[in-house]
């Protein structure tokens, strides 16, 4: 059985399909790309695996469970247990430190934990700027404060929307080899992209366009 | 580290890190906290300040005979006057009218303590000195004018029994007294035709003692607290009728009413325009603020924490606005006292907890809106660009 599974599933606003039914499986470990042209309906999917949005049609099965008519409060709780989400922006909260900003996801999580979220931080190589706000770090070190957030409480998908989007070419180099080592440890990547370089490290690439699944490959590089 | 430390490290955080926006709130609940806590110092102290500033104006309470036109004892009078809590006793002064001839005119002497009688009535303005030694008297402003009497002038006053009494007994029992004019009386009233002196000159004079006539008193207390002053003391003293000044005491209860609802209302505007304040300032800040309630959403809040979270902002800078309001609000109040009334206030101490509790529950109310429409914000928005 797959981690996810998504059956027929329509994203629909007014009369544009932003996702036009669409299915595909990935399963636990994998890491999978997903790219197409600006408006294929990349962050309208991500939305709806990251259980932010519900399809106008369709099964979205995550752990066995179909979570497409789910109300907003349980989606709530199955994106808080189950999904790590990275943004193009980072998205930090400015007036909390890196550290209390990976507490942050430990708090609606669980309990904060202070040690277990500095550990996340040195995974990330951030060990030495954990006590500064994101005003005082880089575009790289915030990404990977991000990073370390979304890792925090061992969700069983990590959604990653254009993390590199802001970065430069070394920064985007660190990012990538973190994600090398999280599928190493058997985390499971959905990574949307509109860098071909970022596209081609990952496993699978999924290609959209108009809202259908253009192309749906193994990457012949990956290793 | 437990979830509660972290939600007040959260807060405090937000609080002082983005110190420029929340100053704004901070400072209108404080102003407004101050507004409260110092009018309703003021409201409290105003019946007292007040009280105080209508004692100039006269006596509130007369006692007369019970039995119509006879007079009372001093004696009684000072059972009566007794049952009045002594600090709110302004003055009390008895008086003894009697008529005299001055250059063979007829008019009327009044024999009363005098300093009694400066303390009931305050507004009695005197050219020249209160009388400070025997053989010394007031006279009226109209009196002294009618006889050509000025300060400094010493005249005879005769004292003659009643003229048919006289008649009866063939002789016209006469007494004087030389009587030294130390000031002119000015009140605008009729006490301007008398003539005033101390109750052991009149006595001298008219030869008979323990008779009065009337006696006024200052009291410094509330329409109603008069009410039972007057009722309690014509019971215990059943030879006194003791009577309010009507006059006096309804209009002084129709002012301080006027003046504590005017208190009342401008209060109540000054917690509203507080209300609106805050409201406003906290609907600027969830607008500000909406990427990171999408981000605190897509991160698994559920909408109770992030009711919480603005609350617990909001509630925090009320209770901060609150205490800083209770402080500055006495020393307002103190100000206004000294410069309305020209005298210090009494610090109410339960304010400081209620002034808190006030600003608390209208920062509360004010923030109900806007936070209610952070839990609206859409986590999918942390996925769409800038
Ligand atoms: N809330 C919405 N209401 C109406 N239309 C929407 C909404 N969200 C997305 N769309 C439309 O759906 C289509 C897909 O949008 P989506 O954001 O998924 O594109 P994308 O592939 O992520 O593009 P980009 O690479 O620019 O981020 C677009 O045409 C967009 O205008
Ligand atoms: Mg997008």
């Amino acid at each position: 059985m797959s981690l996810l599974e998504l059956n027929n599933i329509s994203k629909i606003y007014g009369d544009l399909k932003a996702l036009d039914n669409v299915s595909l499986k990935v399963d636990t470990g994998e890491w999978v790309a997903i790219m197409g042209p600006s408006g294929s309906g990349k962050s309208t999917l991500m939305n709806i695996i990251g259980c932010m949005d519900k399809p106008t049609s369709g099964e979205v099965i995550l752990d066995g469970k179909d979570i497409a008519k789910e109300s907003a409060k349980n989606l709530t709780a199955i994106r808080r247990d189950k999904i790590g989400l990275i943004f193009q922006q980072f998205h930090l909260v400015n007036y909390l430190t890196a550290v209390e900003n990976v507490m942050v996801s430990q708090y609606y999580h669980s309990i904060p934990d202070e040690k277990e979220a500095l550990e996340a931080l040195a995974r990330v190589g951030l060990a030495e700027r954990a006590r500064h706000l994101p005003s005082q770090l880089s575009g790289g070190e915030q990404q990977r404060v991000c990073i370390a957030r979304a890792l925090i409480n061992y969700p069983e998908i990590v959604l990653a929307d254009e993390p590199t989007g802001n970065l430069d070419e070394a920064n985007e180099n660190i990012v990538l080899d973190i994600f090398k080592q999280l599928h190493r440890e058997g985390t499971t990547l959905i990574v949307v992209t509109h860098d071909p370089e970022v596209g081609e490290v990952a496993q699978r690439t999924i290609t959209l366009e108009h809202g259908k699944i253009l192309r749906d490959a193994k990457n012949p590089g990956f290793e | 580290m437990n979830k509660r430390k972290f939600f007040l490290k959260m807060i405090t955080s937000s609080l002082m890190r983005r110190r420029s926006r929340m100053l704004v709130a901070l400072l209108a609940i404080a102003v407004g906290a101050t507004i409260l806590s110092g009018l309703v110092t003021i409201y409290y102290d105003v019946p007292r300040q007040m009280g105080a500033q209508f004692r100039n104006y006269g006596a509130n309470m007369i006692f007369v005979s019970s039995s119509g036109d006879a007079e009372f004892t001093p004696e009684a009078a000072e059972r009566a006057v007794a049952g009045i809590d002594a600090s709110e006793l302004v003055g009390y002064a008895p008086y003894r009218y009697e008529t005299v001839l001055i250059h063979e005119q007829p008019l009327v002497a009044a024999g009363t303590d005098l300093a009694g009688a400066k303390a009931t009535s305050p507004y009695w303005y005197i050219d020249g000195a209160w009388p400070a030694a025997d053989g010394e008297m007031l006279v009226g402003n109209e009196r002294a004018e009618l006889l050509g009497l000025s300060v400094g002038d010493t005249v005879t006053v005769i004292y003659s029994t009643e003229q048919d009494e006289a008649d009866e007994a063939g002789v016209t029992a006469e007494a004087s007294l030389d009587m030294k004019v130390c000031g002119i009386l000015e009140t605008g009233g009729s006490e301007e035709e008398y003539i005033y002196l101390s109750m052991e000159d009149m006595e001298r004079l008219t030869g008979n003692e323990g008779k009065l006539d009337l006696a006024e008193l200052s009291i410094s207390a509330p329409g109603e607290k008069l009410q039972s002053y007057a009722e309690r003391i014509s019971e215990a003293v059943p030879e006194i009728s003791a009577r309010l000044i009507k006059r006096v005491t309804e209009s002084e209860s129709t002012v301080l009413t006027k003046l504590q609802a005017l208190v009342l209302l401008v209060t109540i505007v000054v917690l509203l325009l507080t209300m609106i304040c805050v409201a406003t300032t906290m609907t600027a800040v969830v607008t500000e603020r909406r990427k990171e309630i999408g981000l605190r959403k897509a991160l698994g809040a559920s909408d109770r924490e992030i009711i919480g979270e603005f609350m617990g902002e909001g509630l925090l800078l009320g209770g901060i606005g609150g205490l800083i309001g209770a402080g500055l609000g006495f020393a307002f109040a103190q100000m206004v006292s000294v410069n309305v009334f020209s005298s210090s206030i009494s610090f109410q101490f339960w304010l400081i907890p209620v002034t808190i509790l006030v600003s608390v529950a209208v920062t509360g109310l004010a923030c109900l809106m806007p936070v209610r429409s952070a839990t609206e914000v859409d986590p999918a928005l942390v996925l769409k660009g800038e």
